[in-house]
């Protein structure tokens, strides 16, 4: 958390995989609504929450994430009927695997976002960001070279 | 010949790690392997072979050689030098010593590897003289003594009190008048008991050759016409294909390269590879002349007892060190291939 | 002991020479005490060379994986202990191995020696092998020597927890079945739990830093039996060579999480690690985690049930709010 303080004007950078049926969708609302979020997202369009495999979110903190942000739909409204039913449970394991492993939980974050949902996925871009300011820059996990 | 207190062993390592890095048996968790010295680090001299092989310190595992970067259209390559500067080994063990000699021939033989040229070249190592070899020590099989390592620079024995102190060679000898404050004399007593310990430790290694049997004579002749041996059908089957043996091996030395990118900028990278994964000679094609773990376990054996010894004028790839003995986690032993191979060939 | 090796050989001879099996999958002993390894047997006249003893900890079950797919219709036997027995049935459920084409012959074990455990108190000086005898090791040495110490100082860790010391799958029983006595299995996990973010991912780092990527820990693992491991991909090239320190978490982060819900805690990853790296409370962090979220599951124990982690409920709880 030191970190933070020695490097001025730190800007979170949050790798978001959204699932194309809901999130993504509801990104697009977001914009088309000119609702205002800032800009630390990047985001990446997957089929499904339940695509997202931990390969892709250890490679994000890897390769210089701060964050990463998982948004699918609702449970109970999978496009593909059962997939986030079982990201729940996969990602629930992993969160709580990666806190064991000393990166703190608020780093990787889990939300359903519907389609018509852009204020939430607008809220989650505004809050997800302040809350890893306060952690500072991820250094664990991270690949120095 | 010298010695040195074992209460001023302290006062050394901070001299030597003052004039370089200091590698030596260092206890972490209960594991005991060479590792820089810093003070307060828990030194365990005791430990007869530390879980790596100090061939770490001189063919580390992981080395990067070149960076490059990019710029619009322009490459830039930089060659990244190997660490310069002193180092010095304490406390390795002959067969280790012996395990360095193995490598030398293959990394200094022409045409020489530059980078490890350069990383030998700077160090000077301490051996230390076995007292009590462990039952999986076959050092003696290759005419190996297990008390004196005669390549060091300096060999060192424990015999209680004192480390007894003798420069073997120009290096060694360098090092020792720079710490000759820290150092006194030895007693013929203690030069006699040193001597003692050194013909023990032989003789508990040899005898325990002549009871298992590990007599390498005629090894190297008898496996090159044994590549279709039954031998290795039976051998591979308990095998799990992990790297252990490898990796924990002072004489193994295969290296794969590899690249490690970012967006635009990358460095290259040479680091140990095992010929028990399937991946070390898999082709482009999908071709893998090494199918099954049968050949790569045969690979393995031939490999130390044949092919090497056939390229280096007799010297076998294996210094009896017993690593792989203790640690394969389904006892696939050397010592009992050795004596396969030399019952087969004094059966036919 | 001696009876339970006799009873090994003498059905492993009937098996082979009933022709009920072409292969006989038991252990087998080395040259030096602790070696007790995988022996493969098919041959009757070979059966002798199997042997029982404290030290045949190399779980078996993970050779079918190789052998069955090498012998199309052949039947194998395989002597299990509790923690075999626990892989065989992962390995069932995982669809990678056949339960009609195996005969399995159950062991009861009251655990298993560490050697290392004995050597840190001088105990293997000039030892040529060690028996059970109840509750004590008998310590054989060369010169006819005996010693007798309690055996449960001298059992791997993972023997001292082991839930199911009984084998759950078998054909045949070999043994009368031992009392179940675990010791608590999470303390590891739980002491870890007490340290903070920094502390803990500084422990694991060094931990980590000792790993020299041999492999042991997945090859030597029953839930480990993809055909293609996702390590030995050029193509995504997930996991570089170098042991970095990134390179090295990621390696064991999705190691343990690639077995979550199917590790059955056989505790082998931790054995065979040559730098000691307590693997085990990785894949123990997981499964206690599973039955805390998703309800208490025991993997291997029976094959038909659902894996958690490849099944749900609509009203499931979730672990994206804690911190």
């Amino acid at each position: 958390m030191s970190v933070a303080r020695e490097e001025h004007n730190f800007e979170p950078l949050i790798v978001a995989f959204c699932c194309n049926w809901c999130s993504y969708a509801g990104g697009d609302l977001a914009g088309t609504s000119r609702m205002s979020y800032p800009p630390n997202a990047r985001v990446i369009r997957v089929p499904c929450s339940s695509r997202v495999s931990p390969n892709f979110i250890l490679r994000a903190f890897q390769r210089g994430a701060d964050g990463v942000l998982v948004a699918g739909c609702h449970p109970g409204d999978c496009h593909y009927i059962t997939g986030n039913y079982h990201a729940r449970r996969r990602l629930s394991i992993l969160r709580r695997f990666l806190g064991f492993m000393g990166v703190e939980p608020e780093r990787f974050e889990v939300h359903w976002i519907s389609a018509s949902e852009g204020g939430k996925f607008a809220e989650v871009m505004t809050e997800m960001p302040e809350k890893i300011r306060a952690l500072g820059p991820n250094r664990k996990l991270r690949d120095a070279r | 010949m010298k010695k040195v207190q074992k209460e001023k062993l302290e006062d050394l390592f901070e001299r030597l790690a003052g004039d370089g890095v200091l590698y030596l048996p260092l206890e972490e968790d209960g594991v005991v392997n060479f590792a820089p010295w810093k003070k307060g680090a828990r030194v365990n001299l005791e430990a007869l072979n530390t879980v790596l092989p100090p061939k770490r310190a001189i063919f580390p595992q992981t080395e990067t050689y070149m960076r490059f970067e990019t710029d619009g259209k322009k490459l830039q390559i930089e060659q990244v030098e190997p660490v310069e500067g002193n180092y010095f080994l304490f406390g390795v063990r002959p067969c280790d010593m012996a395990g360095i000699k193995v490598l030398d021939k293959v990394f200094l033989d022409e045409p020489e590897d530059d980078i490890y040229s350069r990383r030998r070249q700077a160090g000077t190592i301490l051996s230390l003289g076995c007292n009590d070899p462990h039952v999986s020590c076959f050092c003696s099989a290759f005419d190996l003594e297990p008390g004196f390592a005669p390549d060091a620079d300096v060999a060192l024995w424990d015999v209680g009190e004192v480390l007894l102190w003798k420069p073997l060679s120009e290096k060694g000898e360098k090092l020792t008048s720079s710490v000759e404050d820290l150092l006194e004399d030895a007693s013929a007593e203690e030069e006699r008991a040193a001597e003692e310990q050194r013909n023990s430790a032989a003789a508990t290694v040899a005898a325990a050759a002549r009871e298992h049997g590990w007599n390498v004579e005629g090894v190297e002749e008898a496996l090159q016409d044994m590549f279709e041996a039954e031998l290795w059908d039976k051998l591979y089957r308990r095998c799990l294909g992990c790297g252990i043996c490898t990796y924990i091996c002072p004489t193994c030395h295969c290296f794969d390269v590899e690249d490690f990118g970012k967006w635009q900028e990358g460095e290259r990278f040479r680091c140990w590879d095992s010929c028990m994964f399937e991946e070390f000679t898999l082709h482009a094609s999908g071709e893998n002349p090494r199918p099954t773990q049968k050949e790569r376990v045969r690979q393995r054996f031939m490999h130390k007892l044949c092919y090497y010894p056939s390229n280096f004028e007799g010297l076998y790839a294996c210094v009896g060190c017993g690593r792989c003995v203790r640690q394969c986690p389904v006892s696939i032993d050397i010592t009992q291939v050795i004596k396969e191979v030399g019952g087969v060939k004094s059966g036919s | 002991m001696k009876n339970l090796q006799d009873t090994i050989r003498e059905i492993a001879a009937q098996s082979l020479a009933r022709g009920e099996v072409e292969l006989v999958i038991g252990w087998e002993k080395g040259d030096l005490w602790w070696q007790s390894y995988p022996a493969f047997i098919e041959e009757e006249k070979e059966a002798d060379r199997l042997i029982w003893d404290p030290l045949c900890v190399p779980n078996l079950s993970r050779y079918l994986l190789q052998e069955l797919s090498e012998m199309d219709e052949k039947k194998i036997a395989l002597f299990v202990k509790g923690c075999d027995a626990l892989a065989f049935n992962q390995l069932l459920q995982d669809n990678r191995t056949v339960r009609e084409r195996v005969v399995l012959y159950g062991i009861p074990c009251d655990g298993l020696v560490d050697p290392s455990k004995l050597e840190r108190e001088g105990l293997d000086r000039d030892l040529q092998e060690v028996e059970r005898d109840g509750e004590e090791l008998v310590l054989k040495a060369a010169a006819g020597e005996e010693k007798r110490v309690p055996a449960k100082d001298y059992l791997y860790d993972k023997c001292l927890t082991c839930r199911y010391p009984n084998p759950v799958a078998y054909d045949q029983m070999l043994g009368e079945t031992v009392p179940v006595e675990p010791e608590e299995r999470f303390t590891g996990v739980r002491k870890l739990e007490e340290l903070d973010y920094e502390d803990r991912f500084s422990y694991w780092a060094e931990q980590f830093s000792r790993c020299i990527r041999c492999f042991a820990c997945r090859n030597v693992c029953p839930a480990c039996s993809c055909i293609k491991c996702v390590f030995d991909l050029q193509e995504p090239r997930w996991l570089g060579k170098a042991t970095e320190p990134s390179e090295n978490a990621f390696y064991h982060i999705i190691r343990a999480y690639h077995v979550a819900g199917r590790c059955v805690d056989c505790g082998e990853c931790s054995r065979v690690c040559p730098v000691d790296i307590p693997l085990q409370e990785l894949n123990r962090k997981i499964i206690l985690d599973i039955n805390e979220l998703y309800g208490e599951y025991d993997a291997g124990v029976d094959p038909e049930q659902e894996a958690p982690l490849i099944t749900y409920k609509t009203d499931d709880p979730a672990a994206f709010t804690e911190s």
